[in-house]
């Protein structure tokens, strides 16, 4: 099941790539989605909120998908004239079951986290996710220069 | 005290002292608004009456044989400020101190105190005679004079003045000379009306506003008024009468800024039947530590994220403590504006930043409430001028805690 | 790091789960050893603070509170406060100041109105 936010960029140039396996992979997550921003020429609000969201679902790979990994793929993004970064998280873990209900509940207030799907597409302007039982899940974020 | 000398016959001495002390003791007792007490040479409580009792919580049987230090606060014990005072008034024969001094439930009130040294009919030092008046209020009231002064001197966005009961000026401050090109030497002294176009002072536009603002305690208005250099601007003010303790009505303040632009703006958006205004809307500090932002026109999201940025990026870059998110340029307030507005609001405390919200209007107060919106814990006042004073109150209120032995010590120069 | 009555701890780069538990383990044991009645969180050097980082400040502040001290927060960046209230997690309970100094002015201020509760409980 897919719930699109937005039309995917028109052109996908300089891509990395970032396999998720230990904590560690989290910073380099981060290090590479803000060198891509910053080239994308993102303010430093849209680039904290980008990489944020960004730290948020690398983390939710290290989390819940099987054995922790998962690949994060960052590119620079262009659509006529703006500029941009997306990322693309993408796990074979075990999928989301109701992804209504995930894209519903916020961060709950009883110690334990959950996914803050919601939390992080509020922070990005393209969000994109596909996920269903034993098919893993993929999340597709993207952020404009203004 | 001044002690006047009495002269006696050796056989009546007695019954004389008795009965000046009598009276004494009775006029002291009759004292209510002071405490005046007798230390003996080291400082001791030797007498006690009423007005002492009012002023200090403690009744003369538990005070009495105590040191004076009782009254003074932990740290002005240690630094040795009895002994100095004290000291003082043996040396000087009279010492004048104010201070924090405590009560006897530990809260404390702004003293001041004025000793005495006394002499017993040989000469020889018979201890002191305190003088002490609770002047918590009137320093509170002094500070926030000064303050308030100094805020308005720092506005140089707004003007901010005062009138008198006539509508003569007779405050001005820089954003008063920006905003119309006088001087304050220019304008002082004169009627207000002077700002006003030939038509309005023909009309006698102004008595009524004044006559209305009397009447409703505060009017705002908008309207055409000419600069020195003979060019109009349309003002925006803010008029509320000042009254004294009685009530009596001594004079007004004016607080008014300048919405030509705005105006200007809004004549344009009609004209193009666009809603989205793209002012850039500035941030204006108007004290080292309070930031006004005022929101004028529609907000979108956009808009409304940049506004968030630039105002905490002036919080961090000024070390604001405090900022009024004004909305009477808001013409309507809804769900989107007031979801920015706490958004804006909580992002700000998270910097350690208090808000309030003004220029809350009637019809804003009832969309608010109409709405279901919640402000939570966010203060909102309808005038700037009165978002300005709780300003100065929070900041107040950040610095005094914990300061009361600092403070005792600027004063007692 | 000591600062009058105040600790300040201060917290860089990134957090993983075992730099959190150690840092958990030096706070709670300095807050104890040295009674230290305020501590302040400084996280000027973070330029991202994500929902695992919100935790792990909401549960310090908790930690500390426990032992007796208070807590700040204090050098949230601009950006970060802002992404903060967009996720959602705006720590409501956790008290905040822009830097160290008005941290520790607020650390007096809560301390000097415990006393004044203590004390009215007390007469």
């Amino acid at each position: 099941m897919t719930i699109t936010a937005d039309n995917p960029p028109a052109e996908l140039l300089a891509v990395t790539t970032v396999t998720i396996g230990a904590e560690s992979d989290l910073l380099r997550v981060r290090s590479t989605m803000r060198a891509y921003a910053r080239q994308a020429g993102l303010g430093l609000t849209a680039t904290t909120k980008v990489v944020t969201a960004g730290s948020e679902l690398a983390r939710n790979i290290l989390r819940y998908a099987t054995g922790g990994q998962g690949v994060a793929t960052v590119q620079e993004a262009a659509s006529g004239q703006k500029t941009g970064v997306q990322a693309v998280f993408a796990d074979r873990g075990p999928g989301i079951a109701d992804l209504e209900q995930a894209m519903r509940s916020g961060f709950s207030t009883a110690g334990g986290l959950g996914l803050g799907l919601p939390g992080s597409r509020r922070l990005v302007d393209e969000f994109a996710i596909d996920s269903a039982p034993g098919l893993g899940t993929r999340v597709t974020i993207c952020q404009w220069n203004r | 005290m001044a002690d006047e000398s009495v002269v006696v016959r050796a056989d009546e001495s007695a019954a004389v002292l008795e009965d000046i002390n009598f009276y004494y003791t009775q006029m002291i007792d009759n004292i209510a608004d002071y405490a005046v007490m007798r230390l003996d040479n080291d400082g001791v409580i030797r007498n006690w009456h009423a007005g002492a009792q009012q002023l200090t919580q403690y009744a003369a049987q538990e005070i009495i044989g105590r040191p004076v230090a009782v009254f003074y606060t932990a740290e002005d014990v240690a630094s040795g400020l009895v002994e100095t005072d004290l000291h003082a008034a043996a040396k000087g024969g009279r010492h004048a101190a104010a201070g924090w001094r405590l009560r006897k439930d530990g809260t404390r009130f702004w003293a001041s105190a004025v000793f005495t040294a006394l002499h017993d009919l040989a000469g020889d030092a018979w201890g002191y005679g305190m003088v002490v008046r609770d002047l918590t209020h009137a320093r509170e009231q002094e500070l926030t004079l000064h303050g308030l002064e100094q805020l308005v001197d720092s506005i140089a966005d707004y003007q901010v003045i005062r009138l008198d009961r006539d509508g003569r000026v007779c405050s001005w401050n820089p954003g008063a000379q920006k905003l119309t090109g006088y001087a304050a030497e220019e304008v002082l002294g004169h009627h207000v009306s002077m700002f006003y176009t030939d038509d309005d002072a023909r009309a006698g536009v102004l008595q009524q506003e004044l006559a209305d603002a009397v009447r409703d305690g505060s009017t705002e208005t908008e309207g055409w008024r000419i600069r020195k250099d003979g060019r109009r601007f349309w003002a925006n003010v803010i008029l509320s009468p000042i009254r004294d303790e009685q009530g009596e009505l001594t004079g007004f303040v004016k607080v008014a800024r300048d919405l030509t632009e705005r105006r200007e703006q809004e004549r344009l958006v009609k004209q193009q039947g666009d809603e989205i205004l793209e002012l850039s809307t500035p941030v204006i500090q108007v004290w080292d530590k309070v930031l006004i932002l005022p929101l004028i026109g529609t907000l979108d999201s956009g808009r409304a994220a940049r506004l968030t940025e630039s105002l905490l990026a002036r919080i961090a870059a000024d070390q604001a403590e405090v900022v009024i998110l004004d909305i009477s340029g808001v013409p309507q307030i809804d769900s989107g504006v007031a979801q920015h507005l706490l958004e804006t609001v909580e992002a700000a405390r998270l910097m350690g930043t208090d808000s309030i919200l003004s220029g809350v209007r009637p019809d804003t107060a009832q969309s608010i409430v109409h709405l279901g919106i919640e402000l939570g814990g966010l203060r909102s006042r309808t005038s700037l001028k009165d978002a300005l004073q709780l300003a100065l109150r929070l900041i107040e209120a950040r610095a005094g805690s914990g300061n009361g032995a600092g403070d005792g010590a600027d004063v007692r120069a | 790091m000591r600062m009058g009555q105040d600790l300040l701890v201060t917290l860089h780069g990134d957090l993983d789960d075992r730099t959190v538990e150690s840092i958990e383990q030096n706070v709670t044991s300095e807050v104890a050893r040295t009674r230290a009645r305020g501590t302040l969180i400084d996280v000027s050097g973070l330029d991202v603070v994500d929902s695992f980082v919100a935790q792990v400040l909401a549960r310090l502040v908790r930690m500390i509170r426990l032992l007796g001290a208070e807590a700040a927060i204090v050098g949230i960046r601009p950006a970060v406060a802002i992404t903060l209230v967009e996720l959602g997690i705006s720590m409501p309970d956790v008290t905040t100041a822009l830097n160290a100094e008005q941290g520790m002015a607020r650390l007096r201020r809560m301390r000097a109105d415990g006393m004044r509760i203590d004390h009215d409980n007390h007469c």
